[in-house]
């Protein structure tokens, strides 16, 4: 039963072009060359330091890494960082 | 988001975090509805962040479940700002005084300008702009909209057609349309209208005044055609008497006309003389010399320079010496009369004005004698006859 309504939902967003991050609850990542970051869908953050940020996902996690990173402002699913960003790796 | 001005009147607090989780602690924080903003890692276990007075004091139990110890590196916005203004009293009223004078000041009417007005002099417009409220030193809250204040000046200002009030800052500038008026005629003292000849009416019209005569009536001179005078006798009213009046009138006229007629002639003889001519003066060029004729008429023509329309001070002026001969020619009995009667007529017209009309003419009496016609022509003309008489005052001063 779950399975066919994942197989409908599946088909639904093929059918009516819907973007992936609404359907499936996957982070969007905005990023602004390597100074500023911006995502959304997140589930809190696990660690933060001036070097790394991973956040909690859905399902897995994002880690962030770079130099001097700030949080320049965050909500319950979005986050505004700015920094030198290095490397994402999504995991 | 750097805080925006509602953050700022709200107040912002740089808060320092230290030890325990701090990364769970800012996830329970952000999940209990607070605000966080510009977080930072100082150090291994040391976390800056900003967010406003108010979330400031809600973070407690978020600390105590994650443990953490907070302490406040900085304040910024309203709530510290006034409370640094509490201590200097003293400057802060006097900002307030300083807006609340300018206020004051800028709602003054300064300046009443006046324009436009001709006839009506400023001062009764000030004065009149003066019972609607509008001086100097008027508070310009306490003035009526400007479009009922322009109908209440146009109301107390029978001369001006139009009245503009205009609120420029602190001045008021009435602009005056005046009303144009039709030349008052020459002032005339009472009056009668009288009769300049004896004659019967034919026509009367009063404009002013009392008629007293009728048409057909025979009126002698000086009767009284248009009375001045209104009223009874206990209440009596002087007028300026105006009116038409025109009736016939008999004129007796001798005339005496010549039987022998003095025609001139040009006998076809002339000659030119040419002037140049400056400036209003003169210079004879040519046809030197007397005249060759012994009677002659000279006939001056004269051409002036001019240039685009402007007229210069140069020219020349042609004189033509013409000789003239006078004949003589007889005239029959018949052609004489009319002759005489012709003359009588163009003296007549010449007295009696233009609008008169000869009704009837007859001849009286006829003789000749001495190469001569004497005639007496009664002519009967229809004209006016109105004079007038000034009226003076029989009552007393």
């Amino acid at each position: 039963m779950r399975r066919m309504n994942r197989r409908l939902q599946k088909w639904t967003a093929n059918l009516l072009e819907l973007p992936q991050d609404v359907v499936y609850d996957l982070p969007r990542v905005t990023m602004i060359g390597d100074r500023q970051l911006y995502i959304e869908n997140h589930r809190g953050v696990l660690h933060f330091s001036s070097d790394r940020l991973r956040l909690a996902l859905s399902k897995g996690e994002l880690e962030v890494t770079g130099e001097d990173l700030v949080i320049r402002t965050i909500w319950t699913e979005e986050v505004f960082i700015e920094g030198v960003i290095k490397h994402i790796e999504v995991r | 988001m750097k805080g925006t001005w509602l953050h700022w009147v709200k107040g912002i607090v740089t808060v320092r975090a230290r030890g325990g989780e701090l990364e769970s602690f800012v996830n329970l924080a952000l999940q209990g509805g607070l605000t966080l903003w510009s977080i930072r890692r100082t150090s291994e276990g040391q976390l800056e962040f900003e967010t406003t007075v108010g979330h400031f004091f809600r973070l407690r139990p978020y600390l105590k479940r994650t443990s953490c110890r907070v302490h406040v590196i900085g304040r910024n916005g309203m709530p510290f700002w006034l409370l640094k203004v509490r201590r200097r009293v003293f400057f802060g009223v006097g900002l307030v005084l300083f807006f609340v004078g300018l206020y004051l000041l800028s709602s003054l009417v300064w300046n009443v300008q006046v324009s436009g007005n001709i006839r009506i002099s400023d001062e009764q417009i000030l004065k009149a702009a003066k019972a609607e409220g509008i001086h100097q030193l008027q508070w310009s809250f306490k003035l009526q909209d400007p479009a009922v204040l322009s109908k209440k000046i146009a109301a107390r200002l029978p001369d001006a057609s139009w009245v503009g009030v205009e609120k420029k800052g602190t001045s008021i500038v009435i602009n005056i349309v005046e009303s144009t008026k039709p030349n008052e005629g020459p002032l005339l003292s009472p009056r009668h209208l009288i009769a300049t000849d004896d004659a019967v009416i034919t026509d009367i019209q009063a404009d002013t005044g009392r008629p007293v005569v009728k048409r057909n009536m025979r009126v002698k001179k000086g009767d009284i055609l248009i009375s001045g005078s209104l009223g009874d006798e206990a209440n009596i009213q002087t007028v300026i008497a105006k009116g038409k009046v025109r009736g016939i009138v008999w004129h007796e006229y001798n005339v005496v006309s010549p039987l022998i007629e003095k025609v001139k002639v040009y006998t076809g003889l002339s000659t030119t003389r040419w002037h140049a001519v400056a400036g209003g003066r003169a210079l004879q060029v040519s046809g030197f010399g007397k005249a060759p004729y012994t009677q002659y008429e000279v006939v001056q023509r004269e051409e002036q320079l001019s240039w685009h329309g402007l007229k210069l001070p140069f020219g020349r002026m042609k004189e033509t010496v013409l000789e003239v001969r006078v004949d003589e020619r007889k005239l029959t009995e018949e052609e004489a009369v009319t002759k005489g009667i012709q003359q009588a007529k163009a003296d007549l017209m010449t007295k009696a004005g233009a609008d008169a009309v000869i009704v009837a003419e007859k001849l009286l009496h006829e003789k000749t004698d001495n190469g001569k016609v004497y005639l007496k022509v009664l002519l009967e003309v229809e004209q006016s006859i109105v004079t007038e008489m000034p009226i003076v005052s029989t009552q007393g001063e």
